[in-house]
């Protein structure tokens, strides 16, 4: 069980929480013209790292808060946390 | 012959003052407190327990504890049956009823044992090589044998009964196992202010000092055990856990430890669970598992009374049992002499064969000085006794060890056997150390860690006491220093131990000339010698390949005594180093697990919960049948008397349509949104505009996914300029806040906006019928409820009974309709009020099913149709989707495939006879009678009875739909053998242009 | 080669089975080959067995990092089936499901095929109904599918939880009686040793570190064992796509994720079909050997271990006892994990890509091991004709694109969601 430290509770065990996937995907701006590969990118492609992964976390049982990990796939290690407004340490 | 394999001192832990009864393949028999099956049955003498796998040979103990891998049994009777339990690890309670397995019709003579007999056709993998011709004969012939011959022990076939508990524990030093460095490393942490967790396996604590003959500081080894132990009891910020195994170490310094809490208990109370798994996230972990002896492969070397030389020492000197009284000592190194010493004691003079040419380690001079023969250079070739080993061959090795010069007979009653010993790397590979080879031992011992473990004592390959004792309070300290800063160092005492001469690297004798008796390594999955040189022949050369073609080191066991030899065997033929072949991954769980404990409390009713809504009780008093809704239990329909479900559901529906009905909606989610922004979040969430919905109105919304597929739908109201409260469906409640807080709070964190869950806070009951108004008319008097004073899609607040209650005109089932909520706490008050005043105007409630057909008549899309992979211009929602501005999942929907002329869209089908209901999940098909692979046009999403016709209606998803109504097609079920003629119509059936929610 | 039989097993007996030759050789890897297969797990092995096979082409390396069979083919819970909804999953699957049939025999190896059936739990009339719309689609496709009642399933698994206390009873199920189980490895070897003895390279220990595209061209690959030229290069590597992949530019609708299974000890045998839980994450069969083998969901983020963590496995083990209260007296005996190529609409991809002479055979996500025969051939088909047969057609990238995913779940393109 992974142990994750919330940004804003601490740290806590795996159960609280629920993933969110690749937090490098940037969501286009609304409203903005887009072409197919750039829209069909962000919704299906993916960079898929084997090592540093920056992904997202919700604290869903918790503050509910979504924050940004840095994690090893292969270690699952986590590196650092931080909040959505806030940089990772790399 | 009661008992009379015990030792002539009482030194170990055996409470002869307590005799406790037990029964073996039905015989009774007893033993005493502190004795374990294991011990119990060898000091009666028996050392038959059961049949191998494959070949369904005799056998008995190999070992004393975890490593056991042969002498499994099936525990207890009923319910409470447990399969393959080895008999070293059960603690002996008054009654306890244990049987042989793997055996028919009895352990003493076992039909299997013909296997035995033909094991030269049985080799390795003999399964891929045969059993194809014919090929029918496969499923029908040799698999259901083969299965017949599988499995060990017998399942339960009822549920148990007993009861499994979980705990979360944290700590700064976890200690995994109890022998000197482990109590070391314990005592130096506990002392330095850590908060420790010492866990043991075993009943006791104190592991090799029990058994081991050393002094430590001025106490013998158990003495100090003793006292140390008493110093941790009286830290507070120690926990001792006994019966206890840390069985995986996962990530984070998360360990997972089974206790045994009440199995050893003669009458545990009610409450006490039967076994109890704890997770512990430690900050540091000290693996002090010890190590476990190897045996050494030689012909026959499986008959029941050969066994490990540590396991000898260990019945004697902890249980008080003598496994035989003519034994055989057959070793490769200097610490099986301590069993040869311990037999001494009891006036048992044993044969000692020794593989080396000569060894001067202080046990050796002592045991040849009390004048025993030790015959250097020699081994055994084969063994003899069928159920119980009876004599050894014996003989001298030549120079190169490869054969025998020459060879004889020699009586005996057990063999204790020494390879050497193997450090329990298991955790600290778990937890993703490195493992490396150690020359000097000739094993893997760990090296470079990847989480926060480490190794001290024969764990870590250092197998003198000293070093164990060095290493445990110096890491103990070390460690616990990073958490307390107390600089508080515990000193190492002085400890006396035999000094040991090397061990010889010769774990394999040679076959007796001309004869060919299986060696075994893997001793419960029957793999022998010859099967890894028939792998190896064959080109399975990894040790991976080798392990899965022979199943070496797969069994229960995980091969704790065989995956070493295993290795060096294989490095022996491929004239490879042991680090070059590898070694194969050790994975949790240690020891297996009972799947109840990891289960814990969450069984039966309590797989998952159970959700209620305020007016439960009502509806349960009231004969509703109930309906899972997710996790919510809703009312299905109430029957009446005899009626039947379709007859309650079209009653219900019915009184809907002609008078009025009640519904419980108090499962649906409900989510209140707060802030400035709160217009145009909405308006970037749903696919409809929002930005100018007025105040005290509501409004349907449809929101997609990112990939244009419909996500969810549900109205919402504003209940002030910055204050709207959305509802979702039931099943979707909780994705659906996830899916929003992620948007404000990941993709448009500027926009100020405040989302919470009110789905408890708010108790939702529809009041649906043409009655209704009437109805609600008389319950609020002082309101206006005309369709001037509160229109369609309006809302109003007030008061009733000095409850806050809010009313909204919307309507799921198509009819003029109302929605109260009040505060969950009133939702009963609220509900039995409606119906009161109700009385006068036919009320009746209604469940979901009628719910589904009113809903369905009118052509409203819900879950069936919203699976997940339906964009809004399938399921008819193309009005809802605005051209002008953009949002979640609109760039989607101009995908090809999206909008192409064959997509399959939603239409209503009718049956040409009226009468015969169309199945869901049928499938429409422009013609029946072709043959298969079928084209299908699409399928049957929902059905019902429409009251409002009186005949079957159904909604279904078809290619080109739109330009298909007014055609004759097919639903057909052959999963029901059915084929119904229907008419494609319009998905709305009932009331096309919504004239009565507006009425 | 040897062939083997009851007869020839019985003739070495008598020579104690000094007699039987390798099941395949170990080469060094030659200059050059007419294909590469990179990749030495199910797919990659049946793909060189069929192109030699079906195609004749021989001149063909497999090139494996570790030790074949070691990948997701060693790993899975061997169930077979076909008893998908959509058409392009139906057609690709039966057509594996009738290449099981034969495989022993083909491969004159015993993959112990055993047609058992699979049971699919309902546990509410909407889910019977959704059953009902894949096992009509099913039997339209010409697949065997049955829907069996409360009562039919309580004859064939007594012992499942049909009590009053039951949370989720069971109202029914969807059964394919064709399918079942396979022995994983042999799969894997008996591929290996008849693609070999059609003189097929099979080289272990063997990584492919770069690839040589001159023009758009695929020349050769670089590996850890020296470079080999080529012109047409299969990725079979399941997994690990990604990493190969980014070796090429391309970046793909994959994630890695970790799947967990586990195992009882072996029982005497007691469960004779391969039964899922509709109410929750659980599967379980009963191995030839008496062990129930047990999987469930992803452990949910993305990974490359090989292993996963205890909440899984306890949360799929909950979903066990929930249909089977008695196994709650067995013990777990064995857990493991394999990574898996999630695609991102639960659908593999089997197509050229935007290089020439470079072939992808991805995205199996949970359930590649029933696909290794149709996988290998219509991948072998692929390669040799330079053109994807109709069978894989709609596995195509382009899918992403177009809109014409095969989304049989509904979750949409978030792998993690079970």
């Amino acid at each position: 069980m992974l142990e994750i430290k919330c940004p804003y509770c601490g740290k806590r065990s795996q159960n609280e929480f629920s993933y969110g996937g690749d937090a490098t995907v940037k969501r286009p701006t609304l409203g903005e013209e887009i072409s197919t590969e750039d829209w069909d990118n962000f919704v299906y492609f993916r960079d898929n790292p084997r090592g540093k992964h920056t992904e997202l976390w919700h604290h869903v049982s918790g503050c509910r808060q979504w924050f940004k990990a840095s994690r090893d796939t292969a270690t699952h290690e986590i590196f650092d946390t931080c909040k959505m407004n806030e940089a990772l340490n790399e | 012959m009661s008992n009379a394999y015990r030792t002539k001192n009482s030194t170990g832990l055996i409470n002869k003052n307590k005799k406790i009864n037990f029964t073996f393949n039905g015989h009774t028999y007893h033993g005493y407190e502190g004795d374990t099956l294991a011990s119990a049955l060898i000091s009666n003498g028996i050392h038959l327990i059961g049949r191998s796998f494959k070949y369904h040979r005799p056998r008995g103990f190999l070992g004393v504890g975890v490593e056991e891998p042969n002498a499994m049994v099936q525990l207890h009777e009923g319910n409470k049956s447990e399969p393959n339990i080895i008999a070293t690890e059960v603690e002996l309670v008054e009654g306890l009823k244990a049987k042989s397995q793997n055996c028919w019709p009895s352990v003493q003579f076992d039909i299997g044992e013909v296997n035995n007999l033909l094991n030269r056709f049985f080799p390795a993998g003999f399964y891929y090589k045969t059993f194809m011709w014919p090929k029918s004969f496969w499923m029908k012939i040799y698999e259901p044998f083969i299965r017949k011959a599988a499995g060990m022990g017998v399942a339960p076939l009822q549920p148990d009964p007993d009861r499994y508990e979980h705990n979360y524990e944290h700590c700064d030093v976890l200690v995994v196992g109890s022998g000197p460095s482990g109590l070391a490393s314990a005592l130096a942490a506990a002392k330095n202010g850590a908060r420790v967790i010492l866990a043991e396996d075993k009943a006791n604590f104190g592991g090799s000092l029990l058994t081991d003959e050393v002094t430590i500081g001025n106490m013998s080894g158990k003495e100090w055990a003793n006292d140390t132990v008493a110093q941790l009891k009286s830290l507070p910020n120690v926990i001792l856990k006994k019966r206890s195994q840390v069985f995986g170490y996962y990530d984070h310094n998360m360990t997972v430890m089974i206790e045994r809490v009440s199995d050893h208990q003669e009458n545990p109370s009610k409450y006490t669970p039967r076994q109890r798994l704890h997770y512990i996230r430690a900050g540091e972990v000290i693996v002090s598992t010890g190590s476990i002896e190897r045996p050494i492969s030689f012909g026959n070397n499986d008959r029941p009374g050969i066994l490990l030389a540590s396991a000898a020492k260990e019945y004697m000197t902890v249980y008080e049992t003598l496994v035989g009284k003519k034994p055989i000592i057959f070793t490769n190194n200097d610490t099986a002499y301590s069993t040869a010493l311990e037999f001494l004691k009891n006036d048992i003079t044993p044969v000692i064969l020794d593989t080396r040419n000569n060894s001067n380690g202080e046990l050796v001079k002592e045991v040849k000085q009390k004048g025993v023969n030790i015959r250097f250079n020699s081994g055994i070739a084969d063994t003899k006794g069928h159920l119980k080993i009876k004599s050894a061959v014996i003989g001298e090795l030549d120079k190169d060890k490869e054969n025998f010069t020459s060879l004889e007979s020699i009586d005996c009653d057990c063999i204790c056997m020494s390879g050497g010993w193997t450090p329990t790397v298991h955790l600290s590979s778990q937890a993703g150390n490195k493992l490396k080879f150690n020359e000097e031992i000739d094993a893997f011992v760990p090296d470079k860690k990847r989480q926060r473990e480490s190794a001290v004592g024969a764990a870590n390959g250092s197998f003198t006491l000293n070093q164990s004792l060095a290493e445990g309070f110096q890491v103990g300290f070390d460690l616990s220093n990073k958490f307390t800063d107390n600089n508080i160092v515990t000193n190492t005492p002085n400890s006396k131990e035999p000094k040991y001469e090397k061990h010889e690297r010769l774990w394999c004798m040679p076959l007796p000339q001309g004869k060919t008796p299986k060696r075994f390594i893997d001793f419960q999955n029957d793999v022998a010698v010859s099967d890894v040189e028939l792998a190896i022949r064959e080109g399975f050369r990894s040790i991976e390949h080798v392990k899965r073609y022979t199943t070496l080191g797969m069994a229960g066991d995980q091969g704790k005594t065989s995956n070493l030899n295993g290795l060096q065997y294989v490095s022996n033929i491929e004239k490879k180093i042991v680090p070059e072949v590898g070694h194969t991954t050790f994975r949790p769980p240690y020891t297996p697990v009972t799947i109840g404990a990891i289960v814990g409390r969450e069984v039966g009713n309590h797989y998952l919960p159970t959700r209620k809504s305020p007016i439960h009780n009502w509806h349960e008093e009231n004969n509703a049948v109930f309906v899972a809704a997710g996790l919510w239990q809703r009312p299905r329909y109430y029957p009446k008397e005899s009626e039947n479900m379709n007859d309650a559901v079209n009653r219900e529906a019915a009184n809907v349509r002609s008078n009025v009905g009640i519904c419980d909606v108090t499962t649906l989610g409900k989510i209140d949104i707060k802030g400035p922004d709160a217009p145009e979040f909405l308006n970037r969430v749903y696919t409809n505009a929002w930005l100018k919905l007025p105040v005290g109105k509501a409004r349907y919304g449809v929101m997609l996914r990112e990939d244009g597929m419909v996500f969810d739908d549900g109205t919402t109201s504003r209940l002030s300029e910055n204050h709207f409260h959305m509802t979702t469906t039931t099943a979707q409640a909780a994705n659906v806040l996830s899916h929003l807080e992620y948007y404000l709070q990941v993709v448009w964190p500027e926009l100020d906006v405040n989302v919470l869950s009110t789905t408890e806070q708010w108790s939702g009951i529809a009041v649906a019928g043409p009655k209704s108004r009437e109805l609600l008319s008389k319950l609020f008097p002082n309101i206006d409820l005309s369709n001037e004073g509160l229109p369609f899609m309006g809302l109003v607040d007030t008061n009733i009974d000095g409850i806050f209650a809010r009313i909204y005109r919307i309507s799921f089932s198509g009819e003029l309709a109302y929605e109260v909520n009040v505060e969950s706490n009133f939702g009963l008050h609220m509900w039995k009020r409606i119906m009161d005043v109700g009385k006068a105007f036919n009320i009746e409630p209604y469940g979901t099913e009628a719910l589904s057909t009113l809903r369905i008549e009118m052509g409203h899309v819900a879950g069936a149709e919203l699976d997940g992979r339906a964009v809004p211009f399938d399921v008819g929602l193309n009005g809802m989707v605005s051209k002008k501005k953009d949002f979640i999942g609109k760039r989607s929907l101009s995908k090809e495939a999206f909008t192409s002329e064959d997509r399959q869209t939603i239409v209503g089908l009718v049956p040409l006879d009226k009468r015969t209901k169309i199945p869901e999940g049928s499938h429409i098909v422009e013609n029946d009678k072709v043959a298969s692979p079928v084209p299908k046009l699409g399928h049957v999403s929902s059905s019902c009875w429409s009251v409002e016709y009186n005949n079957p209606f159904s909604i279904a998803i078809i290619k080109d739909g739109k330009n298909k109504i007014g055609k004759n097609l097919f639903a057909v079920s052959p999963l029901k053998d059915i084929s119904i003629p229907v008419e494609v119509v319009s998905s709305h059936y009932v009331d096309p242009d919504g004239e009565r929610v507006r009425s | 080669m040897q062939k083997y039989s009851v007869f020839s097993l019985v003739k070495n007996a008598f020579t104690n089975h000094q007699d039987w030759e390798v099941a395949w050789k170990d080469p060094e890897p030659k200059k050059e080959y007419d294909v590469i297969i990179i990749g030495g797990g199910g797919h990659g092995l049946a793909t060189a067995y069929y192109l030699a096979k079906e195609h004749g082409i021989t001149n063909v390396a497999i090139l494996e990092k570790g030790w074949i069979g070691g990948g997701n083919v060693g790993r899975n819970t061997t169930i077979l089936r076909s008893n998908y909804m959509f058409d392009s999953n139906a057609n690709f699957y039966e057509f594996g499901m009738k290449l099981w049939e034969t495989l022993s025999q083909e491969l004159n190896y015993n993959v112990m095929y055993s047609p058992r059936g699979i049971i699919n739990l309902a546990h509410s009339d909407a889910q019977m109904n959704a059953y009902a719309r894949r096992g009509n689609s099913m039997r339209l496709n010409g697949i065997d599918a049955i829907l069996l009642s409360r009562d039919e399933i309580k004859q064939m698994i007594p012992f499942a939880d049909f009590s009053e206390t039951c949370r989720f009873p069971i109202h029914g199920g969807l059964m394919q009686p064709r399918g079942g189980t396979a022995r994983h490895d042999a799969v894997a070897w008996g591929y290996a040793r008849q693609a070999d003895s059609m003189g097929v390279d099979i080289i272990q220990n063997c990584e492919v570190t770069g690839f040589d595209v001159n023009n758009g061209k695929i020349e050769g690959v670089q590996t850890s064992r020296g470079s080999i030229k080529t012109k047409k290069v299969g990725l079979c590597v399941a997994g690990s796509t990604t990493l190969l992949a980014d070796m090429l530019n391309m970046r793909l609708p994959i994630e890695a994720h970790v799947l967990q299974a586990c195992v009882s000890e072996p029982v005497k045998p007691l469960l004779h079909q391969v039964v899922t839980f509709g109410a929750g994450h659980f599967y379980c069969s009963q191995s030839d050997k008496g062990e129930m083998v047990m999987g469930g969901d992803l452990d949910g983020y993305n990974s490359y271990a090989q292993r996963g963590n205890m909440p899984m496995i306890q949360h799929v083990l909950t979903g066990g006892l929930a249909v089977f209260p008695n196994f709650s007296r067995l013990k777990m005996l064995r857990t493991w994990g394999g990574i898996m190529d999630m695609s991102m609409d639960g659908s593999p991809i089997i197509d050229k890509t935007h290089i020439d002479g470079v072939y992808l055979n991805c995205g199996w996500c949970y359930g590649g091991f029933k696909a290794t025969p149709s996988s290998g051939w219509v991948f072998a088909h692929t390669i040799a004709q330079d053109k994807v047969h109709e069978l894989n057609s709609d596995f195509n990238l382009e899918r992403f694109h177009t809109g014409k995913i095969i989304d049989e779940k509904g979750v949409g393109p978030k792998p993690w969601i079970g």
